[in-house]
């Protein structure tokens, strides 16, 4: 054995313990209670500073959009920061009605619509303008924005919520002193919410995806990479769904999703910082008590079917050359899950990681590459992913050549010892880096809570990757990095117009 | 009907209490819990290096940061990207004992990392090591802060990275834009607005480096800060032995070039075809933190566009749905003036109104002042959440570092909370007077205006931005 990789196992033993140690310091710090309907609390205690993060973590996202309504998951996200009947309102009452008055009209716009070539369209102008109309009234009796300007004013930093297609998860950070606050608001946005100025609202959703999507070489490449790459589950779009259904998003909607998809066992909630474990549950109790309990929602049913050969797709930009070239793997509780996260570490972790030295450092062929082990959520078969940068003056095809050539490398040797034994350190070393922040912490608890049952696994995943052998990340090379397997997304500059035309 | 009218007044005051007892009206909170400050030890070796040292055991690590007096500000014009890549290749190029391939599978292994940069004002050496590897990882950022070797083979990957990354700075709209605003307000012929170019990179040589490091790179100019799992008299006397053989001196360094005063008023506008939004910024030239109006200025600021509950969030995006980002921030630095800065961006159609709205509350600034709600709103943020600077050891540490680099008092996170809480409606309204000036606003834009609607031009004359970039004297690049 030599010096290095006896070095190697001494390092890897220290840094064993330390996460061990880690476990057992959670353990005392850490209660957990599930209320009577069904939501669950996972407290924290760290009283080094009068702060708490809060961490609320449903467990359903756009995947579980309606076919034909994408970008509910989202829009309901963005209805969360409206208020509720009690905050957000100058007379709850008559904004009830005007609200309920819009719904109507709109149904009738709808109704005409529907008739499409027979639709009479002096009348549908008409029922158009009624409806801007009724919106407006509605919207007098807002207060805009009350409800994170609460929030904001009582000194929460970090306010924001996020829409994956496997979760959607809200946050904030309070002085301790405050955190009442948060029992209250959290439980009534998810109790009573009002989808007030919904309407203006997916103009706002439809802006953020202009923004991230349409107006961006990766994003577009992106969205066309998922759509590509699966046929049949909804892994095949981005989180915020397409244009088109956003702009047919109805309050109904956004209702049957709400009180389908969060009921109280569909979601978990973490609380990290300076706060009485007791004083936690008694609060817990008393605001979140009320929400009802309800079965929980339905799991997405459609399975991916296999892959029948490589798929090719390409985006025209005028931009630099960017490539996604994409593998499906198996959901994140397969047995080689854990030997496909080593895998990604082993090809483009770091300034060590084998696509990195030899693409970026030695050939200096592209800038930048990386490796997703998984995407674009882990709850249902996904894809290992790379990405490529081209350095100035290559290109795609000679860099994702030279990639290829790596990758067969890689299948066909077993993987170096000493590099094996590097990536599992990183990754104990990594957990520790990750335990100094309370919000970062609660995002990591309530995320292996509802993705695993257990926030131990945060810990315990460790053992996992610690008995990943070098046979089985050449195992699951072999088995998934397949011309079958693969997607692989393009940007080509656009076709310029023949001289004749453009005469 | 008039006792029905009685009984339903009852049970609506009934049910209203009940509510009310579950309304954010009525909370109550205790007072704050003091924040505990962690002591910051701080010392000066024999060569004249100052060091900051913070005793954190919660987690086995051992962390730190390396302060130097330089930055790109000091790039000779011809040279623009020097200091750059002095701090990119300080690590990359390795020392005199190891490549930088070797520093690379020394310190993976070990799972620890040494980190070398240079920004605009000052430079920087970063570590971070398990707490059992503590020693070895601090040799080895002492060697790279110390004796780096700039080899050659990594000064052309270096070139190679920035090459390339100049052939994609026109890819992303939202970097276009922001580019050409801090580059037309600062003077496109300033250490604060130039860019670098494959010609002024092609000048650098290897030895332009070393040059560059000998010059700022001496113990007088660093300041050392060290935060773990460590006692410190240990970690002293480590740190002592371990810089006792850097003795070099340099004369002390000059002060940083000062901004130009002189604004660049105008519509500017970069046409980029493949996109569905406009990106835009529109501003001037802002502050320096110790302004005695900063604290009216940051009320000022936050009221116009700064959280959920600014005006321009509440006008632009949630009435009328025209941008999902929008935002005002009156920039202001530690040492020269940053840049009062609004941006956002909107789809291509709204382009022209959405900017015409952000004047209209820009003028509203000026002109009335805000209301009392807004004011205690602005107020109670800064106040409520100030605890937050405090939750973290590492925070009060960065503070007492970079204000002691910048000259700033040790208490000036204190007297920027006092300054705050003074504010009132009409400084608010006296400081946007003095410190906003629209007509000299830089407006850049970045989108496809056939589609805009409404024309630019309604804004004034429109000046197009040349997005085209410019070839070295040899030609086209080579790989």
């Amino acid at each position: 054995m030599s010096r290095c990789s006896q070095l190697g196992i001494a390092l890897f033993l220290t840094t064993a313990l330390a996460v061990a140690q880690n476990l057992q310091e959670f353990e005392k710090r850490v209660t957990e209670f599930t209320l009577d309907n069904g939501l669950h609390f996972i407290v924290l205690e760290r009283h080094e500073a009068p702060v708490v993060s809060f961490h609320t973590f449903v467990n359903a996202g756009s995947v579980d959009d309606p076919e034909g309504k994408t970008g509910l998951a989202h829009i309901f996200e963005h209805m969360a920061f409206k208020g509720t009947p009690d905050i957000g309102s100058t007379n709850w009452p008559e904004e009830k009605k005007a609200l309920a008055a819009v719904e109507q009209i709109y149904d009738r716009v709808e109704g005409e619509r529907r008739k499409r070539f027979k639709a009479d369209p002096a009348k549908l102008e008409a029922l158009e303008n009624e409806l801007k109309a009724a919106i407006e009234k509605a919207n007098s009796f807002v207060v805009p924005n009350l409800y994170p300007t609460l929030i904001e004013e009582n000194g929460g930093v970090g306010l924001n919520a996020g829409t994956e297609l496997d979760s959607t998860e809200y946050f904030y950070n309070l002085p301790a002193n405050r955190a009442e606050l948060w029992f209250l608001l959290e439980s009534q946005r998810f109790l009573h919410p009002v989808f007030r100025e919904f309407y203006k609202e997916r103009d706002v959703v439809l802006e953020e995806r202009r923004m991230r999507i349409e107006s961006s070489p990766q994003g577009k490449l992106m969205e066309t990479l998922l759509a590509t790459s699966f046929a049949a589950h909804p892994y095949q779009r981005m989180p915020g769904g397409w244009a088109s259904d956003i702009t047919s998003l109805r309050v109904k909607d956004a209702e049957a999703f709400y009180k389908t998809y969060y009921t109280p066992a569909n979601i978990a909630i973490a609380i990290v910082g300076d706060i009485d474990p007791k004083q936690a549950r008694a609060l817990a109790e008393r605001y979140f008590g009320r929400l009802p309990a309800a079965p929980l929602p339905p799991l997405v049913h459609t399975v991916e079917p296999p892959q029948e050969g490589p798929k090719q797709t390409q985006v025209e930009t005028p931009s630099q050359p960017l490539a996604f070239i994409a593998y499906k793997r198996p959901d994140q509780y397969d047995k080689d899950d854990a030997a496909l996260d080593v895998m990604s570490s082993l090809l483009a972790g770091g300034r060590t990681g084998i696509l990195y030295k030899e693409m970026v450092r030695d050939q200096q062929i592209a800038v930048a590459v990386g490796a997703e082990g998984t995407f674009p959520g882990g709850k249902y078969p996904n894809l290992f992913l790379f990405f490529v940068a081209p350095s100035l003056g290559h290109t795609i095809d000679e860099n994702v050549k030279v990639m290829d050539g790596i990758l067969d490398r890689f299948k066909a040797e077993v993987v170096d010892p000493q590099a094996l034994a590097r990536v599992k350190t990183k990754s104990r070393a990594e957990l520790v880096r990750r335990l100094d922040s309370n919000s970062g912490l609660a995002q990591l608890l309530n995320s292996y809570y509802v993705n695993y049952g257990n926030w131990r696994r945060l810990f315990t995943e460790l053992d996992e990757t610690d008995k990943v052998t070098a046979q089985d990340v050449q195992r699951v090379a072999r088995q998934y990095l397949t011309p079958k397997n693969r997607t692989a997304a393009y940007t080509i500059q656009p076709a310029t117009a023949p001289v004749e035309a453009r005469q | 009907m008039k006792r029905l009218m009685l009984l339903v007044a009852l049970v609506a005051a009934i049910l209203s209490a009940q509510e009310g007892a579950a309304s954010y009206k009525n909370l109550k909170y205790p007072p704050l819990r003091p924040v505990k400050i962690p002591e910051v030890a701080t010392f000066t070796l024999p060569n004249g290096m100052k060091l900051y040292l913070l005793e954190n055991h919660e987690l086995p690590l051992v962390r730190g940061v390396a302060l130097v007096r330089t930055g790109n500000l000091f790039d000779p014009a011809d040279k623009v990207g020097l200091a750059t890549i002095t701090g990119m290749v300080m690590r990359s190029g390795g020392t005199a004992a190891k490549t930088g391939d070797e520093l690379d599978e020394a310190l993976e292994n070990i799972a620890a990392s040494v980190e070398t940069g240079i920004q605009e004002t000052y430079g920087s050496a970063t570590f971070s090591a398990l707490q059992q590897n503590a020693s070895e990882v601090l040799t080895t950022f002492r060697d790279v802060l110390t004796s780096p070797e700039f080899r050659q083979d990594k000064i052309d990957l270096a070139k190679t990275e920035l090459r390339s990354g100049i052939s994609r700075r026109n890819d992303d709209p939202h970097g276009i834009s922001e580019r050409e605003f801090i580059e037309r307000v600062y003077g496109h012929d300033t250490p604060y607005g130039w860019r670098i170019e494959y010609a002024t990179l092609d000048r650098i040589t290897r030895a332009d480096l070393r040059a560059f490091y000998r010059r700022y790179f001496f113990p007088a100019n660093v300041m050392l800060a060290v935060q773990g799992d460590f006692s410190i008299p240990a970690m002293k006397a480590e740190l002592e032995k371990l810089f006792a053989g850097w003795t070099t001196q340099q004369p002390p360094v000059p002060a940083f070039p000062p901004v130009k005063t002189k604004a660049a008023p105008g519509v500017f506008l970069a046409v980029k075809t493949d996109v569905t939004q406009t990106f835009f910024d529109l501003g001037h030239l802002g502050g320096v933190f110790r302004d005695k109006d900063y604290p009216a200025l940051e009320v000022m600021a936050d009221i116009l566009g700064g959280g959920f509950r600014s005006r321009l969030f509440q006008r632009v995006r949630t009435k009328l749905g025209y941008a999902y980002s929008v935002s005002a921030a009156w920039g202001a630095n530690f040492d020269h003036p940053g840049l009062f800065q609004i941006s956002g961006s909107t789809k291509s159609g709204s382009t022209t109104e959405t900017i015409q709205v952000i004047r209209e509350e820009v003028e509203k600034m000026r002109t009335e002042e805000v209301t009392d709600e807004e004011l205690t709103s602005a107020k109670e943020s800064v106040a409520n959440s100030f605890v937050f600077n405090f939750d973290r050891p590492s925070k009060t540490l960065n503070r007492i570092l970079f204000y002691d680099y910048y000259g700033y008092p040790k208490d000036f996170i204190n007297q920027y909370l006092a300054g705050i809480q003074k504010v009132t409606k009409a400084d608010v309204l006296r400081v946007a007077r003095e410190h906003l000036a629209p007509k000299d606003f830089t407006l850049t834009a970045v989108g496809n205006p056939p589609e805009f609607g409404k024309p630019l031009t309604a804004l004034g004359t429109v000046t197009p931005i040349d997005l085209s970039i410019p070839e070295p004297a040899g030609g086209a690049q080579k790989p």
